[in-house]
């Protein structure tokens, strides 16, 4: 017997105890029970969210009386009329969207050849360097980072400080369309490559390897084998970094200076400038539909398995 | 370009040529000065064990890495500087590295596409080897759609069907269970016979590099141990490493005590035991240390009294166990006057029905020219 105590570590002990007291807190009978438990914080988180929903949607359809700063009683349908017929914000919507679309092309771009080499690098190092240099801007807020861009591109800022030393006079670099974007690019990058590494790992390299074999070049083993297999990646980083940017409220207010405004910044206008609850209400709403039929569509085309849901692709 | 077409021409019956070629990772030789010629239509197996350099030395010669010295010839040339790509080699991967997103013809097409070949003659290509597999009417379906055994025969096809100077197959069948394994061995053989295309095999399966080859080279730690037909390894292992990786071999350590011609006469714990020297062997003097090597199946066992009649050397040892593996019997034997050394011996004879059973006396023997003697 006592040799078998000194076999018995205690930790393992300790692990005896837990599990009695497990036992005695949550008989047997009780475990299949278990899973549906653990997913009840989600369920009311993603209820709570509903409930909010209900609240906005109510809102939507009360208007501001100007003169008493209450919402109306009787419901109407005026402010979807307003924010579907007012030019400013067909203005707002339009840019917001060009601009998602733009900035998820670009980020594309830029993060796939980042994402490929950190999953293909031989060298350790310079994996995690890259790794390393990818979570650095998480860190570092977005309003923060969106400051940085203020002191770097201002009109005395370090970029038209050293196009002055070669003779370049001072160039607006801030509060136009370009600089938001090239904003959005630099705060998105870091989603894509994360979502994209995932994708490429899955691809054998051995597969390049036999792409080469076969008389494919670098650009054709490119073209017909990592593109189509990285699809499933592409979409979902797209999707991220589209609904991402569509929605995005700092980037366009403080790099965009109050003329770039997308749609998150007309919401805030109206909610805390205007304090037509009505009105914001109604554009968040319209902005959740459009989000939502675009990320439907997306999954329509390509199917939920894109995402590396399920398993109908091996 | 006057010598270039005479090296050609003179060069035309060798497809791959290595010379003196090596390769070495940070401070590792993966591939010490490795050098052989192979000729055209053969299939030749690079056999050894894992981290022996035989897929170091397979990767190199269809490009994927480059030699850190000497140089690979294909059909004459010298191609350190052409990318794989532009090598005219099929390979068959160790994983087959099918395209997934693709179905087993468009697998089959992608090499004739690349090569830019017309619709018309892709599509009768693909159909014809896909029917060379044995997949005719397998062409529409997906990868994953097709047994492990289907999916070998598309990676063949693929590797062949752009009628490549040479094909290197790396370790395709590892992961295959046995019996398929053993017929996609034949199936290998068939296929290279009937297109004569020149082939390099790599595995670490013995029985595959006997079955499937014209020409086995044996490599361990780097370096190749032996280059010869089948039966000359098996039969004349030029060293101890090649007589002990293939075929199950009893070693009998001693010292030569005298030679003549090829007969070696070892001294092994006072006894006397005559041997032959290895065919292609390091030279032996008297006074060396050495072992001599019998293969299992060359040691005859009998009962105590037995005569074993025409067998030169006959040991008398005690079954220590003997293990029952179907079409034949394994004994272990320990044989005092060798120092209680133990010797594996297979019997396969399947009329008598007879088995010794652990702790009984027995006789061995074995005939002089099968024990083939190494230095230490």
């Amino acid at each position: 017997m006592r040799h078998s105590r000194v076999a018995y570590p205690l930790t393992w002990r300790v692990m005896d105890v837990f599990e009695r007291l497990a036992a005695a807190v949550w008989p047997s009978s009780f475990q299949r029970g278990l899973p549906y438990l653990m997913l009840l914080p989600a369920v009311v988180l993603v209820g709570l969210l509903v409930l909010g929903l209900i609240q906005i949607g109510d809102s939507s359809l009360r208007t501001l009386d100007t003169s008493t700063f209450m919402m109306s009683e009787n419901y109407t349908l005026a402010n979807y009329q307003r924010a579907l017929s007012e030019k400013f914000f067909a203005t707002v919507a339009g840019r917001s969207l060009m601009g998602a679309v733009i900035v998820t092309v670009i980020t594309l771009i830029f993060a796939f050849p980042y994402a490929y080499l950190m999953v293909r690098t031989p060298s350790s190092a310079l994996r995690k360097f890259l790794l390393v240099a990818l979570f650095l801007p998480f860190f570092i807020g977005q309003v923060v980072r969106a400051y940085g861009w203020l002191i770097i591109l201002g009109n005395q800022g370090m970029v038209n400080e050293a196009l002055g030393l070669v003779g370049v006079p001072p160039m607006r670099l801030l509060y136009n369309y370009p600089a938001v974007l090239f904003g959005l690019v630099q705060y998105m990058l870091p989603f894509a490559v994360l979502m994209l590494a995932p994708a490429l790992t899955a691809i054998p390299a051995e597969l390049e390897s036999a792409a080469s074999s076969l008389g494919a070049g670098w650009v054709r083993t490119f073209r017909h084998i990592v593109l189509p297999l990285a699809r499933p990646g592409l979409v979902g980083a797209g999707l991220v970094v589209v609904t991402l940017s569509l929605t995005d409220f700092a980037i366009p207010a403080i790099l965009g200076g109050g003329s770039q405004d997308f749609i998150a910044n007309a919401i805030y206008d109206q909610f805390f400038r205007t304090s037509d609850q009505g009105l914001g209400a109604t554009l968040s709403l319209l902005l959740v539909a459009v989000g939502s039929i675009l990320v439907g569509v997306v999954f329509m085309l390509f199917g939920a398995g894109t995402l590396a849901m399920g398993d109908e692709r091996k | 370009m006057g010598i270039v077409s005479t090296d050609l021409h003179k060069a035309g019956a060798i497809a791959v040529s290595v010379k003196d070629v090596g390769m070495v990772f940070g401070d590792v030789h993966a591939v010490r000065s490795a050098s052989f010629d192979l000729p055209k239509g053969k299939f030749l197996t690079i056999l050894g064990p894992s981290g022996s350099g035989k897929t170091t030395l397979l990767r190199m010669i269809a490009g994927f890495d480059n030699p850190t010295s000497g140089e690979i010839f294909i059909n004459g040339q010298p191609v350190s500087a052409v990318p794989p790509h532009r090598r005219a080699i099929g390979m068959v991967f160790q994983k087959l590295a099918l395209f997934p997103h693709m179905t087993a013809a468009e697998n089959v097409a992608f090499p004739l596409k690349m090569r830019r070949h017309d619709a018309r003659t892709i599509g009768e290509k693909v159909e014809r080897y896909l029917e060379l597999v044995r997949l005719g009417g397998y062409g529409g379906r997906r990868i994953n759609e097709l047994s492990g055994g289907q999916q070998q025969r598309v990676a063949i096809a693929r590797a062949l069907v752009f009628e490549p100077d040479l094909l290197l197959l790396d370790e395709p069948l590892a992961a295959l269970d046995r019996k398929l394994r053993e017929e996609m061995q034949l199936e290998f053989r068939r296929i290279q016979k009937e297109l004569g295309v020149t082939t390099i095999n790599v595995t670490h399966d013995q029985r595959e590099a006997l079955v499937v080859s014209d020409e086995v080279i044996v490599m361990d730690g780097g370096e190749i141990q032996q280059k010869a037909q089948p039966v000359h390894t098996y039969r004349s292992p030029a060293n101890a490493f090649v007589a002990n990786f293939i075929g199950v071999t009893n070693f009998i350590d001693g010292k030569v005590s005298a030679i003549s011609g090829s007969t070696v006469s070892v001294e092994s714990n006072g006894q006397l035991l005559s041997g032959v020297t290895a065919a292609d062997g390091a030279p032996l003097v008297p006074g060396t240390a050495c072992s001599g090597a019998v293969r299992a199946e060359q040691i005859r066992i009998a009962s105590a009294r037995a005569g074993l009649e025409g067998l030169e050397t006959i040991v008398e040892g005690q079954v220590a166990d003997s293990i029952f593996e179907g079409e034949r019997i394994v004994y272990e034997v320990t044989v005092p006057v060798l120092g209680g050394a133990i010797l594996r011996v297979f019997n396969h004879d399947p009329v008598s029905h007879l088995q010794f059973g652990p702790g009984e006396n027995v006789r061995l023997g074995w005939n002089a020219k099968d024990m083939h003697v190494f230095k230490k």
